[in-house]
């Protein structure tokens, strides 16, 4: 790592309407350096990274690349001078081989035009070799590769393109532990060539094993740039959020009803086996797995979404059919908040239309009213504490972590008969996830029944009243969330 | 962390003349096309800037605006419709034929032709929701049904005979005045209103929407999809149903050939106003405009002396072409300028 910063912000201001995003931050970075972006959620990171790929053009500033003043006017033209974004959603196509999405759009070309599969191959494998996976098989199709494989593969792309300079937008929140290990050799490995890479993420544990320096910034505004070895872990959180937080969740109230809300038994598809629990009034379960373990796609089943072949859910003592939609389901009285917020969300659309939608029946008949909308949505925005809090705005005008409040807020203007929520804090500042996990409290201390789906221990550990804990498609323990339960209990189950 | 306290930036004054006319933009550039492309034909034509020219131009789109009205709803949700040419003639034929050969009256010589095009449309829907074959290729595959069917039925002969309905709808007037606006026009304007009203106001209308922007979001908050699609290819088949009865009135006679430009006009005026192909985004009043653009064009060209002999002839359809593909291209990057902040 040298001392002469390759980028350097000055007085970097940027606005959307009324809301100033970032004010005056200035910003700098080292050659062969990783350095962490923190902050809560709309404190402004992914703005200043889109400022820095050139996704934003308009802001007001100076922006020096190696001394020189720069503007760059669309994503493309930051990569031609070396600076790659790689995005939360990743953009890869699945059913392509792994080495064509390392080189999609600059395959190399035999004397006669056409693509040098054998050299694009070799190259591919010798790059994923480089960086420590050389068991990929880099003419299968990607999608048979896990998200962690995926991801190094877009960063394999950007890196190749040329980009010195790698920036990388909550990379991990979708990873298992073992992936983030992967990830974090991965890094190890590019500063090790010199590159330089920014790094978002609100897990504090992970920044202090990756980062070199941490810059934190709050309310659009830079607080610090600190070395690695000037911090650690709760010294970051009090300069996020710049003033103490209530981590206490609501308790849990004894329960008064114990009868059975949710029954599942022997639920089988190709992604689990012989799943059987039950969930009842007041009770918060976690099915918790590595990713992968197939518990996703159990909830996925519970809502329609997923086929499965052999099994029965009953609810409230009524079974479902072995086919239904998730339509069926949400009049059943099931509600389902995934784990994708672009699948889930109209990002063009207002905030208070994508709450309201699954409940218009309920709220407006044949003709909604925006009035009556409005009353349902703005309560359910409030409780889960959106930023900022105008129904009427996009959802897609929120950052990443707010958007993932909407998608929970949709859910709980109508209360369900069992709630299921997978990965509910995925995306969110430390504040943030305290507020949801006490928001499931809440929903369970009110006597409804909630399915917690997670691969982070620490959710499952949070809230859950009893933790089931699957691999490889199976149900391998279930056992009560006592105090005796902690993260490495479960890390041994998987 | 406390509720109610703010956690992101600071509110401060935006600087709204700006920015709300670039968030506007998309919706204003097709009526500033329309003005530019009426500015330029009344300068250089003599014969374009008169009542009786305005006129002709709502006449000329009232058909289309009928087959634009149904193909809004379909690319609304992300699909499209090939058949609707076919079915034009596939419903003229058959009430003519009904009329003509079988001796059926009213309502029967209106009621099937549209109850066949309808249910036409609702297969294709079907087709392409629950068998999971695209709306191109179904509804291409429906379009030769459609087109079979005509010529089977009409034995590939012109009929001359028809309901007077079909000559009200097609060629009469008001109130049978000729001072009158023609009934076409109104009932084309009729389309295009109640479509208007159930995309805008209606909860049919917002799911039609939703399923054009995000399909897996959509399904996930419960709307059937597949049962929307249905519905929007159903109304297209209606639409188009309808616009066949219009047609033969207006021609004065069923013609058993497809004509083929009922399509690419229709799809090339929705999309000129500025409705996506892609689906979700868009609406009526954007193909109200984009109807409008497309017969000012057609009929401006028409006016045009130098085109209207000769060789000038085939270039009218070149340059409709080109002036087609320039004004989708400045839709394109407009509406594209004013989303890209959302990346
Ligand atoms: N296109 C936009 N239009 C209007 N406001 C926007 C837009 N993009 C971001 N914002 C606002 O700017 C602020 C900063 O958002 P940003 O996405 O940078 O936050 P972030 O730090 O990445 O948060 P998170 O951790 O939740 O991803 C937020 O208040 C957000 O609502
Ligand atoms: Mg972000």
């Amino acid at each position: 790592m040298s001392d002469q910063p390759i980028l350097q912000l000055r007085h970097i201001s940027k606005r959307f309407g009324g809301l100033q995003a970032l004010d005056n931050v200035d910003f700098d970075l080292l050659a062969g350096e990783s350095h962490a972006l923190v902050g809560e959620n709309g404190a402004g990171k992914s703005t200043l990274m889109r400022i820095l790929s050139g996704v934003y053009s308009e802001y007001d500033g100076e922006f020096l690349l190696d001394g020189q003043p720069h503007r760059f006017k669309s994503p493309a033209d930051a990569l031609a001078r070396g600076i790659g974004m790689i995005h939360q959603e990743l953009s890869v196509m699945p059913e392509l081989s792994v080495a064509e999405n390392i080189f999609l759009g600059r395959q190399p070309l035999t004397p006669f035009g056409t693509v040098d599969w054998r050299l694009m191959n070799e190259r591919a494998a010798a790059e994923l070799t480089n960086l420590g996976f050389p068991d990929v098989d880099v003419r299968r199709p990607l999608e048979l590769y896990s998200l962690g494989i995926q991801q190094v593969v877009e960063v394999l792309r950007v890196i190749t393109s040329g980009a010195r300079i790698l920036i990388m937008d909550e990379p991990t929140s979708a990873l298992s532990p073992a992936e983030v290990d992967h990830l974090i050799m991965v890094i190890d490995a590019l500063r090790a060539q010199k590159r330089s890479i920014i790094y978002i993420s609100h897990f504090l544990e992970e920044v202090m094993r990756v980062a070199d320096r941490v810059t934190v910034l709050r309310d659009g505004r830079k607080v610090a740039t600190l070395k690695r070895e000037e911090t650690n872990a709760d010294h970051l959180i009090s300069l996020i959020l710049g003033r103490e937080i209530d981590a206490r969740l609501p308790s849990a109230v004894e329960r008064r009803n114990e009868q059975v809300m949710l029954s599942v038994r022997d639920l089988t598809s190709d992604a689990f086996r012989g799943i059987s629990f039950d969930i009842g009034m007041g009770e918060i379960v976690g099915l918790y797995g590595a990713v992968g373990a197939g518990h996703f796609n159990v909830a996925k089943a519970l809502f329609g979404m997923y086929r499965f072949d052999s099994g029965d859910i009953v609810l409230d003592g009524v079974p479902f059919p072995r086919r239904f939609s998730a339509r069926y389901a949400i009049k059943r009285g099931v509600a389902y908040a995934i784990e994708s917020r672009r699948k889930s969300l109209f990002l063009d659309e207002p905030n208070y239309r994508n709450i309201t939608l699954p409940h218009l029946d309920k709220i407006g008949g044949m003709i909604p009213r925006p009035q009556r909308e409005l009353a349902v949505a703005t309560p359910a925005m409030r409780r889960v504490n959106v930023q900022p809090s105008d129904p009427r705005s996009a959802v897609g005008t929120l950052s990443g972590g707010n958007q993932q409040k909407v998608a929970i807020a949709r859910w709980i203007t109508h209360p369900p008969k069992i709630f299921i929520v997978s990965e509910p804090t995925r995306g969110m500042d430390v504040g943030a996830k305290n507020e949801v996990l006490g928001i499931l409290r809440e929903f369970r201390n009110e006597g409804f029944a909630v399915l917690v789906v997670s691969s982070e221990p620490e959710t499952v550990l949070a809230v859950c009243d009893r933790i089931i804990v699957m691999s490889r498609g199976r149900i391998v323990a279930e056992m009560a969330n006592t105090d005796a339960v902690n993260k490495d209990t479960l890390m041994r189950l998987l | 962390m406390t509720t109610g306290q703010p956690t992101a930036g600071r509110m401060v004054q935006p600087r709204t003349g700006v920015r709300q006319l670039r968030a506007a933009l998309p919706i204003v550039a097709p009526f500033l096309t329309l003005l530019v492309l009426g500015i330029f034909f009344s300068v250089t034509t003599t014969t374009f800037f008169n009542p009786v020219n305005l006129n002709n131009i709502l006449v000329q789109v009232s058909t289309l605006a009928i087959l634009a009205t149904g193909m809004t709803f379909v690319l609304l949700t992300g699909e499209i419709d090939l058949s609707i040419a076919a079915m034009v003639t596939l419903s003229g034929v058959l009430s003519a034929h009904l009329f003509a050969n079988l001796g059926l009256r009213e309502p029967f010589t209106t009621a099937i032709p549209l109850g066949v095009a309808t249910l036409l449309g609702f297969i294709s829907g079907v087709a392409s929701t629950k068998f999971r074959i695209p709306s191109f290729m179904s509804t291409l595959a429906m379009s030769l049904v459609a087109s079979g069917l005509a010529i089977g039925i009409s034995q590939g002969r012109i009929v001359f005979q028809y309901s007077d309905v079909l000559r009200v709808l097609g060629s009469g007037r008001l109130f049978d005045d000729p001072a009158n606006l023609r009934v076409l026009t109104v009932v084309a304007a009729i389309c295009l209103l109640i479509g208007f009203l159930v995309l805008r106001y209606t909860r049919f209308g917002r799911f039609v929407y939703m399923t054009g922007a995000n399909k897996s979001a959509a399904r996930l908050a419960g709307v059937d999809t597949d049962a929307i699609v249905i519905a929007c290819l159903t109304i297209c088949g209606f639409t188009a149903g309808l616009a066949g009865l219009a047609t033969v009135g207006r021609l004065a006679s069923a013609q058993p050939q497809v004509i083929n430009s009922f399509l690419i006009d229709t799809i090339g005026a929705v999309v000129l106003g500025g409705t996506s192909l892609a689906g979700g985004r868009g609406g009526m009043f954007q193909t109200l405009a984009g109807l409008l653009i497309y017969g000012t064009l057609r009929n401006g060209l028409d006016n045009i002396p130098a085109l209207q002999v000769g060789a000038g002839t085939f270039f009218k359809e070149f340059i409709t072409g080109i002036v087609l593909l320039i004004a989708l291209v400045v839709n394109v990057l407009l509406s594209g300028r004013a989303s890209r902040d959302k990346t």
